[in-house]
């Protein structure tokens, strides 16, 4: 894949294009302030909130957040700001306005909706990084000392705690970062279009026959890969100028606003996610909906009864399939493989996708696998794995070693042990993994598209696709089954961990 | 000097059914009061009441008061009052010297004149030119030591203690103890020690033992020592 991106001609032809300035400019736009905001964002929300029941009411909404897919969640916002959409309707109401205003609300020519989207959806995701962080006892202990030492909630958070919390994020960041540099299903949605995000620009080059665009491809594809080594190496920049610019504790104590936690300052964090839901829910069953109404004058079940489940099916088989491979894969790598070495089994989280999935499909070419079942499969596995990993490393490396060793005493072997002890003890977390797991395979646009040839229609893929067209009921149809699919697969983990503790309090 | 004053503390389960209570005691300038009684007793519990760490546990009734001043209403950063915990939460982003700077009160003004006073109270310490060291290079009991001056640089009108013996190890705990209780007689503060071990009582102090009775936490006044504190006042309370 990387030779035609090391011929010399392949770069001038890319620095040539007539797209590819505008391109760079929207795409490193839209990946620093897309990062930039949502840290601000949830470091903001959580100063505000943290502790009190306005935290505690957004941990618990958080969850539904984490799964509601990227895709399904950009149609909605699409869908809110749109000239026809329901902000446009909401003003129209209040000015008297007959027609939908003539603003450019999305694909705007400087992604700053893409940006924003991009931003809030990653403000969750940060949230829960904050959350898990300030979980530790020490973290709570370290706040009330200094509040003890004379110090408001504002003066404590940035003298002691932002320092401390912020480099703890540095590999969220970056794999926040390396999503919204090469995201492509989002950004072409919501993204530019005349030229549209370097991702997208490479992505289209890549599909394209003419094989001077395909290196061309290949080679903004490489261009995405320094772009985040240079941003990566800029973020550190900022972050030691930042500390050498630091000030000596001067003692000076500023007298700050008590702190009273409302539970109602939980809920804003959500209102652009609730909306999106929403409107999906209320174009899925409208009937007749003219401008500019807020409401749909009928609503019928006519979109559900006429919509295409194939593509849900054939996420569902994916994602089911994906899941059962790397589930023994990931307890195999946890219970045998090195301890300290694994580090670079997260590669792909902080990767930009793309490169990485032109690549994946590169090799698929060579072994004949492409457009295959168990090619897609293989793709999917590279972000599935990873991820489960994640989810389970914590508690398996926490899991109390006595227990396997008091079973292997008693005569049981290794393995033996795991399966009738050691894995069951610790069904809950499995089966948390094994639905995220399920969620990251339904939730794949580009490796679906690349290894699947674009013979595997998946929700996710029909989403994106039915973005570009006009019937929003189909749509919305698609994106809410998108949303629907993790969903389930969530609360079937937690229900089925209910059932099989249902006689065993130690377990739950 | 002031008067630690604890009036009729009550601690109640969110689910209303009554944990601790009434109590009532003083603690006189100097004085180190010793809270015991077994885990779960709610020894932790009346300390981050008094100190206003958030405990969606359960719900406080009762006044406390330094002299002159009802502190249970005022924010923590307003009540000037210093807490040990059993760790010693040293902030690792700062250097030694920067955790005292980021306690000792403005009045001190200027870079070299906050860095002098600074290196007085380390060099009283034993840890002269420990100034730019990271907190994570110190050995357990340097920790303790440094964390204690950070507490007492910060000028408080009273101190608390959660266990913070509990972490060292018997020698250095000896060594700590007499560091800690020396300094509190010097700087004449109140001082109230929450501990599940007896060996932390200071010589002479008093102890207030808090004993399980019917579901409802009640106080038993004895003093460990010769001296009978005329200060402390002791209430029992009625289970029924």
């Amino acid at each position: 894949m990387l030779s035609p991106a090391l011929n010399a001609e392949t770069w001038t032809a890319l620095f040539q294009d007539v797209q590819f300035n505008s391109a760079v400019l929207s795409t490193l736009s839209s990946a620093v302030f897309s990062t930039l905001l949502a840290l601000i964002f949830a470091s903001l929300i959580t100063m505000w909130i943290y502790p009190g029941r306005a935290w505690t009411l957004t941990q618990r909404q958080l969850p539904i957040f984490l799964a509601f897919p990227h895709i399904a969640f950009a149609i909605g916002i699409a869908f809110l700001i749109a000239p026809s959409g329901w902000l446009a309707r909401g003003l129209a109401n209040l000015l008297e306005w007959s027609s939908p205003p003539q603003w450019i609300s999305i694909r705007d020519p400087y992604a700053i909706s893409l940006t924003l989207t991009m931003a809030i959806k990653e403000t969750w995701f940060l949230l829960w990084i904050m959350a898990t962080l300030l979980g530790e006892q020490v973290i709570s202990r370290q706040i009330t000392l200094a509040n003890s030492l004379g110090y408001s909630r504002r003066q404590v958070w940035i003298s002691a705690l932002l320092p401390q919390l912020l480099p703890r994020m540095g590999w969220p960041l970056v794999a926040v970062l390396a999503y919204s540099l090469s995201v492509v299903d989002m950004a072409v949605i919501l993204g530019p279009s005349t030229p549209p995000t370097l991702a997208v620009l490479s992505w289209q080059w890549l599909t394209d026959p003419n094989d001077m665009a395909q290196a061309k491809g290949s080679a903004a594809a490489l261009c995405l890969m320094l772009l985040l080594g240079l941003l990566i190496l800029s973020g550190r920049g900022v972050w030691w100028a930042i500390k050498k610019s630091y000030r000596y504790p001067s003692g000076i104590r500023k007298q700050g606003k008590p702190f009273k936690s409302r539970a109602l300052l939980g809920i804003p964090v959500f209102i652009p996610g609730w909306l999106s839901l929403a409107i999906l829910l209320l174009w899925s069953v409208a009937g007749g909906w003219f401008f500019p109404r807020l409401f749909p004058a009928a609503l019928s079940l006519k979109s559900f009864n006429n919509a295409d489940f194939e593509p849900m099916f054939t996420a569902l088989w994916l994602g089911v399939a994906t899941a059962m491979i790397a589930l023994p894969l990931t307890l195999a790598w946890l219970e045998w493989g090195s301890r300290k070495h694994h580090g670079w089994l997260y590669a792909p989280l902080i990767l930009p996708s793309l490169p990485i999935a032109a690549a994946q499909y590169h090799v698929l070419l060579t072994l004949n696998l492409d457009s295959t079942a168990v090619g897609v499969i293989w793709s999917h596995l590279t972000w599935t794995f990873p991820y489960m990993l994640l989810v389970l490393v914590g508690p398996y490396y926490s899991f109390d070693a006595r227990y396997l060793c008091t079973a292997q005493a008693l005569g049981h072997g290794r393995f033996q042990a795991c399966l009738s002890v050691k894995w069951p003890m610790l069904i809950r977390p499995i089966l948390a993994a094994t639905a995220v797991g399920f969620a990251v395979s339904v939730a794949q646009y580009l490796p679906t598209l690349f290894s699947g040839g674009g013979r595997f229609a998946t929700v996710t893929t029909e989403a994106v696709a039915l973005s570009a067209g006009g019937n929003r009921r189909v749509l919305a149809v698609q994106s809410l089954l998108q949303t629907a699919l993790p969903l389930c697969a969530f609360m079937l983990a937690i229900v089925l961990t209910a059932w099989y503790a249902r006689n065993r309090q130690g377990l739950k | 000097m002031r008067t630690l004053s604890i009036k009729n503390l009550k601690l109640t389960k969110l689910d209303g059914t009554p944990l601790l209570g009434p109590l009532s005691f003083d603690i006189a300038p100097g004085e180190v009061m010793t809270l015991m009684g077994v885990s779960g007793v709610g020894k932790s519990t009346v300390l981050n009441w008094l100190i206003g760490a958030p405990q969606p546990m359960f719900t406080a009734a009762g006044e406390a008061w330094l002299c002159d001043t009802r502190i249970d209403l005022l924010p923590t950063e307003q009540k000037r009052i210093g807490i040990l915990f059993q760790d010693d939460l040293l902030f690792p982003h700062f250097s030694v010297g920067d955790n005292l700077a980021y306690a000792l009160p403005s009045e001190t003004r200027g870079r070299k004149a906050r860095q002098s006073a600074i290196e007085k109270v380390l060099t009283s310490a034993g840890l002269s030119s420990f100034y730019d060291r990271d907190p994570a290079t110190l050995s357990g009991g340097q920790r303790a030591r440094v964390s204690l001056l950070r507490a007492l640089i910060a000028e408080p009108q009273a101190l608390l203690m959660d266990e913070p013996f509990s972490k060292l190890d018997s020698t250095l705990r000896q060594q700590f103890r007499s560091f800690v209780y020396e300094r509190i007689t010097e700087l004449k503060i109140p001082t109230l020690l929450v501990t599940h071990d007896a060996e932390d009582i200071p010589e002479g102090g008093n102890v207030l033992e808090l004993h399980q009775v019917g579901g409802v936490v009640e106080s038993v006044g004895n003093t460990a020592s010769n001296l009978p504190s005329a200060s402390s006042t002791w209430k029992q309370s009625n289970a029924g």
